[in-house]
C-alpha cells in the first residue's frame, strides 16, 4: 500500500520506515513535510532539490575523493527529504550514547592503569594487550578527568522493529559533524517555511560545545586557552571539515610543521612568535602524532609531543591510545563493560555479534557466510566488509580463508533489515536504507548532538552509506513531541 | 595567526586584485581598440610584454587558426588555464589560497569566492565577441568588488585582515603601473617627446576614475595630466600614491612593520624625486620599470617577517 502524501511510495517489507508507519500512515513528526508535499506537489519537491544542490555548490560544501592518484572535490550529496525523529525517543537515545561513552572512557583509563577489567576476566587480556591499538607508551598517563576519548562518533542503525542499535563506536578521529551542520544550514535556506511550521531542535551549538569541551581540558585553567586543530593538511580527505571546524570555533588550524616542542612545552609558530599551546584537537592518527614515541621511522608528527602530553603540559583530544576501544572485537564486549563500570544495563543494545576468535562462534560464522555481514576488526569507511546475501561464492570462500588465517581480526553480524526513509531518486520518492552518526563529547561534561549525521545508501537495495562509496546524506530533524 | 598563513592571505589579496585588474586591463584594451583609428596599429605583443610575458615569442608559437590575433590574445588572457596571466588561472590560484586559509576568512566571503569561481567556470570557457567580453569583464570586476565588500563588512580586524589589504594594494599598484605601461609603450614613437598626448580616456574608464580625474584637473594650480593623476593623486583609490598609503597604514600592527614602511617610503620617494612633467615617454617607461622592481622587493619584505626568528626556529626544529 502506498503512503498517503508520498505518491506511490512503497515501503520495503520487514524494514522500519522513518517517516511512514507500517499501515501507510505518516508518522506524526513527518506531518509537516507531508503537508508540504500535499500542498505543493512533487514537482515542487524536485525543484527544491535543484535549489538545494545549487546552494551546496555555492556554499562550497564538498568532500574529497582519492582516485587514480588524484584528489577530486565532489559536491556533498544531500537528499531533499529530511529524516525525522521524535524528541522523546531522542532523549532516551542520547542518554544511552552518553552512558556508552562514559563507560568506554572508564574502560580505556582502566586499561592504561590497573587493568582491573582484565584481571577480573570480563574482557580477555590478550585481546587488549595484543591489539595494535593498545599503545604501551600511554600506560600510567592520566588525561584530565580520566577521559581519553573526548569526541566519539557512534553509528546507530535500527532493526526491523525500529529499535536503535549501536553498530560501531568511532573513537579515533570520527568525522562528519561538519556535514551535519552544513546540511542544516542548507535545509533552512531551502525550506524556510517548514522550519517556521514545526518545532525542530537546532543543531548549531555544536562548535561552541566542542570548544567548551576542549577548553575544559586546558592544563592552565583560568587562562584563555590556546586551542589548535591539528590537520594532516589541505590534501587530506577530511580537510573541508578541519577548516570548517577551526573557522567555526575560531581556533588555529595547524599542521605538524606549525608546532614545536621545547622543554616539554608545545608551541605554535605564529606571526608574532611562539605561543604556548594548551589543547590540541588532533585529526591525525595516533601513530603519526610523534615519531619519537610510536614510529621512529616516521618523519611525520611533532617530536616530543607525547612527552609533553605525558607530563600534563598539553591536552590531546582524543588522547593517544584511545583507539584501543575502537575495535570491532572490543565492541562485542561493550554491554559487559557498561555493566562492569557503571553497574547499569546498556540503554542501547549492540547488534548481535559473533566473535571469530571463539571456536564455536567461528564455526557458526563459517557455516553461515551467505547470511552474515563479516567485518574486519580494524577498518573504517566500509572497507573490507562482506555482505553475505549479496556476495558471490568466491568472495565467501576468500573470506572463509581470511577468517581461518586470522580469526582475531573478524567479527560477524546478522544482515540487518536497516531502516529506510523516503528519498528522492530520479524524481520519485523511494525507500533507501540509512544509518545515523551522532557525536558525543566528554570533557568535564558530557554532551550529545541533537540528532546527528544521517547517511543514506543511494543505490537501490544497497546497505553501504559511506560517501566514498556512493552514499548520500539527509538532514536529521529531532521534532518536539513533548508539548 | 600562524606564520605559515601570512603568504596565503597576502596572495589571496593579490590574486583577488589581479583578477579585478586583469579584467579592467582587458576592458581598457577593448576601449582603446574601439576608439582607435582603423589605420593605427595596436601592438599585441606589447600587451603581453607588459604582463611579464614574452609577447613576440608567444604569438609566433600560436598554432595556425582561423581566429584573429585579438581573439587569440584574449583567450590567453581570459580562458587559457595554462596561461599564468589568465583570468582563469588567477581564479584557481585565488581558490587554492582561500582553501588553505579558510579558517581565517568569514563564511560569507568564502561563499562569495565560491560563487565567483563557479561563475568563471561557467562563463569563461570560450572566446567571445567584444561586446560580450566587455560585459563579462565588467561582471568579473563587479564580483571581485562583492568579495571585498563582504570581507570589509564582516571580517575580524586582525593581522589576516591587514595582510589581505596589503596584498590587494601591492597588486593594485603593480597592475596600475602595468596598465599605464600599455598606454605608454603603445605610443612609443618617438620616445623623446615630452608629455605626448596619450588617449587616457579608455584607461581611466576601465579604472573607474574618469569623473575623479576631471575633479582632479579642476582643482590643480599647475598643468597636470593622467600620468600625475595615476601616480600621485592620493585621493583616487587606484592611484599609486593611494596604494602605497594603504600598504603603510595596514602594516602598522605587523611584527615587521618597520621593514615594510621603509620600503614603502623608498617607493614614495621615487615618485617625489622625479619631475614627472619633464619625463619623456622613454623615461616614463623606465620609471615604471623601476617602480615594478621596487614592488617585487616590497613583496619579499612582506613575506619574510623576522628572518632571525625563522632561522632560530629551524635550529630549534633540528635540535
Amino acid at each position: 500500500m502506498g503512503a498517503k502524501s508520498f505518491g506511490h511510495y512503497q515501503q520495503i517489507s520487514q524494514c522500519f520506515d522513518e517517516l511512514v508507519q507500517a499501515d501507510g500512515q505518516i508518522r506524526p513528526p513527518a506531518a509537516a513535510i507531508a503537508r508540504f508535499i500535499d500542498r505543493h506537489g512533487s514537482a515542487e519537491l524536485i525543484q527544491r532539490q535543484e535549489q538545494l544542490n545549487q546552494t551546496i555548490s555555492a556554499m562550497g560544501v564538498c568532500f574529497t575523493l582519492y582516485s587514480d592518484g588524484n584528489n577530486i572535490d565532489r559536491c556533498w550529496p544531500l537528499d531533499v527529504m529530511p529524516r525525522t525523529i521524535p524528541s522523546s525517543e531522542w532523549q532516551k537515545t542520547s542518554a544511552g550514547l552518553k552512558q556508552r561513552l562514559a563507560a568506554l572512557n572508564l574502560f580505556i583509563d582502566d586499561l592504561y592503569h590497573d587493568q582491573r577489567i582484565l584481571k577480573d576476566g570480563i574482557v580477555p587480556a590478550d585481546l587488549v594487550l595484543d591489539s595494535r591499538n593498545y599503545l604501551a607508551p600511554c600506560k600510567g598517563i592520566s588525561p584530565r578527568y580520566g577521559v581519553w576519548a573526548n569526541i566519539c562518533g557512534t553509528d546507530l542503525v535500527r532493526d526491523g522493529s525500529g529499535k536503535f542499535l549501536v553498530l560501531e563506536d568511532n573513537l579515533r578521529v570520527p568525522s562528519g559533524v561538519s556535514y551535519m551542520l552544513e546540511n542544516r544550514t542548507v535545509m533552512k535556506r531551502v525550506f524556510p517555511e517548514l522550519f517556521a511550521d514545526s518545532f525542530i531542535y537546532p543543531v548549531d551549538d555544536y562548535p561552541h560545545q566542542l570548544w567548551r569541551m576542549l577548553a575544559s581540558l586546558s592544563p592552565r585553567p583560568g587562562d584563555v586557552p590556546c586551542i589548535v586543530l591539528l590537520t594532516p593538511g589541505v590534501y587530506n580527505s577530511a580537510y573541508f571539515e578541519h577548516s570548517f571546524l577551526a573557522q567555526q570555533m575560531g581556533v588555529e588550524l595547524a599542521e605538524n610543521t606549525d608546532l614545536l616542542v621545547q622543554d616539554d612545552i608545545v608551541y605554535l609558530k605564529t606571526l608574532h612568535g611562539l605561543q604556548r599551546v594548551d589543547v590540541i584537537y588532533r585529526r591525525v592518527d595516533d601513530i603519526f602524532i610523534d615519531p619519537q614515541a610510536f614510529r621512529p621511522d616516521s618523519v611525520l608528527g611533532i617530536p616530543g609531543l607525547i612527552k609533553a602530553w605525558a607530563k600534563g603540559n598539553v591536552s590531546i583530544a582524543n588522547a593517544p591510545g584511545s583507539g584501543v576501544a575502537d575495535d570491532k572485537v572490543i565492541y562485542a564486549y561493550v554491554p559487559e563493560i557498561i555493566n562492569y563500570y557503571l553497574g547499569e544495563q546498556p540503554l542501547i543494545d549492540n547488534v548481535p555479534t559473533y566473535l571469530c576468535l571463539d571456536p564455536k562462534q567461528r564455526e557458526y560464522v563459517l557455516a553461515n557466510l551467505d547470511q552474515l555481514v563479516v567485518k574486519p576488526a580494524n577498518e573504517s569507511g566500509g572497507y573490507g566488509i562482506l555482505i553475505g546475501p549479496r556476495s558471490t561464492k568466491e568472495e565467501q570462500q576468500q573470506m572463509a580463508e581470511a577468517i581461518k588465517a586470522n580469526p582475531r581480526n573478524f567479527i560477524a553480524q546478522p544482515t540487518l533489515a536497516l531502516s529506510t526513509a523516503p528519498t528522492l531518486c530520479d524524481g520519485v520518492l523511494e525507500p533507501r536504507h540509512l544509518d545515523l552518526r551522532p557525536f558525543i563529547l566528554q570533557g568535564r561534561d558530557l554532551y550529545c548532538t541533537t540528532g546527528g549525521l544521517s547517511r543514506v545508501a543511494l543505490k537501490k537495495g544497497s546497505l553501504v552509506v559511506n560517501s566514498s562509496q556512493g552514499g548520500g546524506s539527509k538532514d536529521t530533524w529531532i521534532i518536539n513531541d513533548e508539548v | 595567526m600562524l606564520l605559515k598563513s601570512l603568504d596565503h592571505i597576502f596572495w589571496l589579496g593579490r590574486y583577488l586584485e589581479r583578477l579585478d585588474d586583469t579584467a579592467r586591463l582587458i576592458n581598457a584594451t577593448s576601449h582603446l581598440l574601439i576608439d582607435s583609428h582603423k589605420d593605427s596599429q595596436f601592438s599585441w605583443p606589447l600587451l603581453l610584454d607588459v604582463l611579464g610575458q614574452n609577447g613576440a615569442e608567444l604569438l609566433s608559437q600560436l598554432p595556425p587558426s582561423d581566429l584573429t590575433v585579438e581573439q587569440q590574445v584574449m583567450s590567453f588572457l581570459i580562458t587559457d588555464a595554462d596561461s599564468e596571466v589568465s583570468i582563469r588561472s588567477a581564479c584557481s590560484a585565488l581558490k587554492q589560497n582561500a582553501r588553505t586559509v579558510r579558517q581565517l576568512i568569514p563564511r560569507d566571503m568564502w561563499e562569495e569566492l565560491n560563487s565567483l569561481d563557479l561563475f568563471l567556470q561557467e562563463h569563461c570557457q570560450q572566446l567571445q565577441g567584444r561586446q560580450h567580453r566587455y560585459r563579462l569583464m565588467t561582471e568579473v570586476s563587479r564580483r571581485c568588488q562583492m568579495v571585498v565588500g563582504v570581507l570589509d563588512g564582516t571580517m575580524l580586524r586582525s593581522d589576516a585582515f591587514d595582510l589581505f589589504n596589503i596584498g590587494r594594494h601591492v597588486e593594485r599598484a603593480d597592475m596600475t603601473t602595468r596598465i599605464m605601461d600599455v598606454m605608454v609603450l603603445q605610443q612609443l614613437q618617438p620616445t623623446d617627446i615630452k608629455r605626448p598626448r596619450f588617449r587616457w580616456t579608455s584607461i581611466l574608464n576601465a579604472l573607474g576614475g574618469i569623473e575623479s580625474y576631471h575633479y582632479y584637473l579642476a582643482h590643480q594650480n599647475t598643468e597636470v595630466d593622467a600620468v600625475d593623476y595615476l601616480l600621485t593623486y592620493a585621493d583616487f583609490p587606484r592611484s599609486i600614491a593611494y596604494c602605497l598609503h594603504r600598504v603603510a597604514a595596514s602594516a602598522k600592527a605587523l611584527p615587521h612593520s618597520a621593514a615594510i614602511l621603509q620600503r614603502v617610503w623608498q617607493l614614495q620617494d621615487l615618485l617625489k624625486t622625479q619631475n614627472l612633467s619633464e619625463l619623456t615617454t622613454g623615461q616614463l617607461h623606465q620609471l615604471i620599470d623601476q617602480f615594478q622592481t621596487g614592488i617585487i622587493e616590497l613583496h619579499q619584505v612582506i613575506s619574510t617577517p623576522k628572518p632571525e626568528f625563522s632561522t632560530d626556529l629551524s635550529q630549534q626544529m633540528s635540535a
